[in-house]
């Protein structure tokens, strides 16, 4: 046991001066005063909360202290010491092996993208993509936010994660969407090029950039209707107006969540305020042309 | 020696000029910009003489010493959707203005900006409720039974709606660009409003932005509103008149109110989607909207170039009224080149004065007749014709509207 206190890096020295100083400044506290900051005699005659709070946490490290000065417990510190480094480094790696993971696995699904859009036709290139991208959001980073929050504010917590995921969705959707309206531009030049190239070969090429233009943004209006009349097309922009609504709902949501924390009214109970001045309004009309009152306010004022 | 089948030379030495020319447009168009430009729209003056809500009525005072003035006042009534100064956009292109001159005493329905607490407001509301009203003032400001009624677009499907409901207080129709057939695929609107969540989108927003449905009418054609627009207008941008009516023209596109979210959940829901207009089985506050009750003299115009309510959209509802003294005239052009496109300024307004006066001296005719012997049936037709006109640039893009 000897020979281990020895071998061991942890020292009795390193810790105990600390205890020794605590018991200076416990000392120190205890010689204070008690309530010499109040003239109340009902509280002088009481002890010094604090002091009585340090004296106990003093004395549960002088216990401690002790505790470990036993040989048992110094040798099992010592020990602990030693493999420290070690955890550390086991901690770290299976940092790394989680994160690498995740890349290797975002790179598998990139690796996929490229094979997608590969084995395509031209039409769906954009759209296999965006499918992909959304497969490695909803599997890879959707979960954080679905992530039950704890505690008394976890209903705020969960709309606000909402929230976040829900404008991640309709980023997602918007840039497909925007990627499918790019789409006829993109064929637009294509079918142009070969246009020029026919009128080239038939010595009509065209020789002013008008003509040029003219013969372009009549081909792209062209794909524009073709487009605009896919069901292609009313897919991507239902589901984008329907991620768009979403997003806007649970945005309202959270910030009437934050307006409640002011004497604000929020649109909820403006909305049932106005319905029911709908009703009474209506109501009211009514009764006023069975008694022969011009609705006109621009008479009622004169 | 053979000619090249490019000729580089030609090309860029008519890409020298073109560079020159955008230089001297450039420099004009700056001071153009910087100078004193008028675009104000609906100039012609008004009196308002109607208000309820955030709904308001203009009266136009006419041309007192026109010929043959037709006795019985017009109430138009515009779409919730943009504005109704569309009709005055300009002096030289104003159908008021032609209304006016032709001796019509005018009455035109400003529907104003929904806010918020607009937004449980029905089609019934609009139709039963500010339109009735404003018939009602107007037949007792003149203290007659009926007055003659203009809808434009979707204003137009409510006078069809208003006249099935209240036939007694209306004595002449006129719809033009009027949706009230649903069922076609020729437009996109038609399409795409076939899947729309409609509820979503109301519980989304209360009332549907007017923003967002710029966005989509000009998602309806962005490579002529988008692009061939504004290319159109760099290369007439050192044209003051160009310029002013450019800038009106666009004043007045993104003009626009939002619409209440009831109306527009029930117009999508009823006529986009279940298309039960023309089928006379639309229901408005428990009444049901006979079509085949619409037995005063119709005249319905619509556009052959029109995208967002194509002529089948329009063309159907001759054939569902019940009046035998239908015509439908069918214009060369589009959504609204009907109203502000130069050439149509001579074929649209002058012919609707002109038939209302026609139905006035027809009635005198009757009158006389009446008095005379008893009441024999007017002998109609029901008729259609197609108008042309030739293009110009401004029409151009009024019809890609």
């Amino acid at each position: 046991m000897a020979d281990e206190d020895k071998q061991s890096p942890f020292k009795e020295s390193y810790i105990f001066p600390w205890f020794r100083a605590m018991d200076m400044w416990l000392d120190l506290i205890k010689a204070t005063p008690a309530g010499a900051d109040t003239d109340l005699g009902a509280q002088k005659a009481s002890p010094n909360r604090f002091t009585g709070q340090m004296d106990t946490n003093i004395n549960l490290l002088r216990s401690l202290s002790r505790m470990i000065r036993e040989p048992e417990s110094a040798s099992a510190m010592a020990n602990s010491f030693i493999a420290l480094p070690e955890i550390f480094l086991k901690m770290a790696n299976s940092g790394f092996e989680a994160a690498l993971q995740i890349q290797n696995h975002l790179i598998e699904k990139a690796g996929k993208i490229g094979k997608s859009t590969q084995a395509y036709k031209f039409d769906n290139l954009d759209q296999e993509v965006f499918e992909a991208l959304n497969n490695v959001y909803e599997k890879e980073l959707r979960q954080y936010f679905k992530i039950p929050p704890l505690g008394p504010a976890r209903f705020y917590q969960e709309r606000f994660n909402e929230m976040l995921d829900k404008y991640n969705l309709f980023e997602n959707m918007l840039a497909e969407f925007l990627s499918v309206l790019y789409l006829p531009m993109e064929k637009s030049f294509r079918v142009f090029q070969e246009k020029l190239e026919q009128l080239a070969e038939e010595g009509n090429f065209p020789r002013e950039t008008k003509e040029s233009y003219a013969i372009w943004i009549k081909i792209l209006e062209g794909h524009y209707i073709n487009l605009f009349k896919s069901s292609e097309y009313t897919d991507v922009l239902h589901r984008m107006l329907g991620q768009l609504e979403d997003f806007i709902a649970i945005r309202n949501k959270t910030m009437e969540d934050f307006l409640q924390l002011f004497p604000i009214v929020t649109d909820q109970d403006v909305d049932d305020l106005y319905k029911e001045f709908h009703l009474l309004k209506k109501r009211v009309k009514e009764l006023e042309k069975q008694l022969g009152i011009s609705p006109n306010t621009l008479t009622a004022v004169k | 020696m053979n000619s090249s089948k490019i000729p580089l030379d030609l090309i860029l030495e008519r890409m020298a000029e073109d560079a020159e020319k955008a230089q001297q447009r450039v420099s004009k168009a700056s001071e153009i910009l910087q100078g004193q430009l008028s675009f104000e729209l609906g100039q012609t003056p008004y009196e308002i003489v109607y208000e309820e809500d955030r709904v308001r009525v203009k009266h136009y005072s006419r041309n007192e010493n026109a010929e043959d003035k037709p006795k019985v006042p017009l109430l138009v009534v515009y779409a919730l959707i943009n504005r109704e100064t569309m009709l005055d956009l300009q002096p030289d292109r104003s159908v008021v203005k032609t209304f006016l001159e032709g001796g019509i005493d005018l009455y035109m329905v400003d529907w104003g900006y929904p806010k918020r607490k607009d937004r449980f407001l029905t089609i019934d509301d609009h139709v039963n409720g500010y339109m009735n009203n404003i018939v009602d003032f107007i037949r007792k400001k003149h203290n007659i039974p009926q007055i003659n009624l203009m809808g434009i677009c979707m204003g137009g499907t409510f006078c069809v709606m208003y006249s099935a409901l209240h036939p007694e207080k209306i004595k002449n129709l006129i719809t033009t660009v009027t949706p009230s057939s649903f069922n076609t695929d020729r437009g996109l609107l038609h399409i795409w409003m076939k899947d729309l969540d409609v509820d979503r989108m109301v519980r989304t927003f209360g009332n549907i932005p007017g923003d967002l449905m710029n966005l989509g009418f000009l998602l309806l054609n962005p490579a002529r509103l988008m692009i061939d627009k504004y290319v159109g207008f760099m290369e007439n941008m050192d044209k003051k008149e160009f310029v002013e009516n450019f800038v009106r023209m666009e004043r007045w596109i993104f003009d626009s109110p939002d619409v209440p979210g009831e109306t527009f959940r029930q117009f999508v829901e009823d006529c986009y989607k279940n298309n039960l207009l023309i089928q006379s089985k639309m229901f408005l506050n428990g009444q049901r909207v006979d079509l085949k009750k619409l037995t005063m003299p119709l005249l319905n115009f619509y556009g052959e170039y029109d995208h967002l309510v194509p002529p089948t959209a329009c063309n159907q509802l001759s054939k569902a009224v019940g009046s035998r003294d239908v015509e439908d005239v069918n214009l060369e052009t589009g959504h609204i080149g009907i109203y502000v496109s130069s050439k149509f300024q001579k074929l649209f307004a002058p012919k609707i004065v002109q038939w209302l006066k026609d139905r006035d001296k027809q009635d005198v005719a009757a009158s006389k007749t009446h008095s005379a012997r008893p009441a024999a049936r007017k002998k109609s037709s029901k008729t259609e014709k197609k108008v042309r006109a030739g293009k110009n640039n401004q029409a151009g893009t009024a019809q890609a509207i």
